[in-house]
């Protein structure tokens, strides 16, 4: 498989956070295809010096969100039913994480509902002019 | 289900108390790691597991019995300190466990020895620190044991090579084998282990899953318009570990549920309110810090 995950293991983000992240971004980005074979969990644990049974977590996890399929002893696989809404869904979720943060840092800083949703509003204009 | 149980575990040394207070509880097939500062009780710990020092109270059960010669021959240890045979070379070394333990198998030694790019030819005496913990550990992995204590397995190597003993514990704990570490490199712990315990002056500080610790522990900052400030007595919630508090700044260390301590902060009057995350060092860090200042300053916010 072509995707190269990196983890952080001194982040404060848990590991298993990590390596969900990454792999819905791969598969919001086409780099991880329908139908594609992960990496075994021991493979991928001793690839990225990370405890198995974190990897089997962050697996269960991205199963459970419909990112991909695990068939006992075959590995797991970027779900192919319904690929797109899958790969629609994991971009959200990247997309979603991003967002949230920014929107809480703004209102720790002290700005109101409307000022957010005109900074959001402005952001919108600027990255999408364009599209048709 | 747990492999090892240390119930209520004490170690006294003369007036010397190395280990006070301690229950710990090891699922079987974790990666357990151990943390403390120097002197914590670590070494002594494991030394009461494997029965080489005598517990002055308390008890460590296997599976819910006590240890047994056959449960031993189960255990692969590695001991802080060499205890390899200066005038034996390596090859000798393979030779001895191979008589001593029915499991060992002497091709994988070698194969391990070569990984850490040791020369089986050589006597002991004539290896550095750090590859002398290498050809224990390649002796303790060629067990294909149970249960691995490894006691700072990767002291006195280079990047390189401690890397390559994370990855042969990974691989052990993938095989099925449960695997309990000390190391003074937090971040390998935090790669390698998927549990961890804080022992302390004798006392277990911390424990937890290592991912359960970081999504929990945060600290929730907030800056509030002026000195004289009330928590409303919020700090005596029971999650809320420790309070600091310089001028106008408050930070909380929680131990779960920080947004709702955010929310709780901003209805107090607090603004810029935001969560830190923190890393198994910072953890760590605050699980060992002297409790007398906390109680301090958690007086003074209390108000």
């Amino acid at each position: 498989m072509p995707v190269v995950l990196t983890v952080d293991p001194r982040s404060g983000v848990p590991i298993y956070l990590q390596v969900i992240e990454q792999i819905k971004r791969s598969v919001a980005l086409g780099i991880l295809g329908t139908g594609e074979q992960l990496p075994t969990v021991k493979q991928l644990a001793l690839d990225l010096t990370i405890n198995p049974n974190t990897v089997a977590k962050a697996y269960r996890e991205l199963e459970r969100d419909g990112v991909i399929d695990t068939a006992p002893g075959r590995g797991s696989f970027v779900k192919s039913n319904g690929a797109a809404d899958s790969t629609k869904a994991a971009a959200r979720d990247v997309a979603r994480d991003v967002v949230d943060a920014a929107v809480r840092e703004a209102k720790s800083i002290g700005l109101k509902a409307d000022d957010v949703q005109a900074l959001v509003t402005e952001s919108i204009d600027r990255w999408f002019t364009e599209q048709p | 289900m747990s492999i090892v149980t240390i119930s209520h575990l004490r170690k006294t040394y003369g007036p010397y108390t190395a280990v006070n207070d301690l229950s710990i509880d090891v699922p079987e097939g974790c990666v357990f790691g151990l943390l403390g500062p120097n002197g914590a009780g670590k070494t002594t710990t494991f030394k009461c597991m494997l029965g080489l020092a005598r517990p002055t109270s308390g008890s460590i059960a296997y599976d819910g019995q006590p240890l047994t010669p056959a449960k031993f021959d189960t255990i692969a240890y590695v001991p802080e300190r060499s205890v390899l045979y200066d005038w034996m070379t390596v090859a000798e070394h393979v030779e001895m466990q191979r008589r001593a333990y029915a499991s060992f198998e002497v091709k994988h030694a070698h194969e391990l020895l070569a990984q850490f790019n040791i020369d089986p030819r050589k006597k002991t005496r004539a290896l550095s620190k750090g590859m002398r913990t290498a050809t224990m550990v390649a002796l303790a992995i060629a067990r294909k044991a149970d249960l691995l204590i490894l006691d700072e397995p990767t002291s006195g190597l280079d990047p390189i090579n401690q890397r390559h003993v994370l990855n042969l514990i990974i691989n052990e704990s993938a095989r099925g084998a449960t695997v309990i570490f000390s190391s003074h490199q937090i971040g390998q712990v935090e790669r390698a282990a998927e549990r961890i315990a804080v022992i302390d002056r004798g006392n277990l500080a911390l424990e937890g899953a290592v991912d359960d610790l970081k999504a929990g522990r945060k600290i929730v900052e907030a800056i509030f318009p002026s000195e004289a400030l009330s928590l409303n007595g919020i700090s005596r919630d029971g999650r809320i570990l420790r309070v600091d508090r310089s001028g106008r700044i408050v930070r909380l260390l929680v131990s779960n549920d920080s947004a709702e301590f955010v929310a709780k902060l901003e209805a107090l009057g607090g603004t810029g309110v935001r969560i830190v995350d923190l890393n198994l060092e910072d953890i760590f860090l605050y699980a060992v810090a002297p409790q007398e200042t906390t109680a301090d300053v958690v007086e003074g916010a209390i108000k």
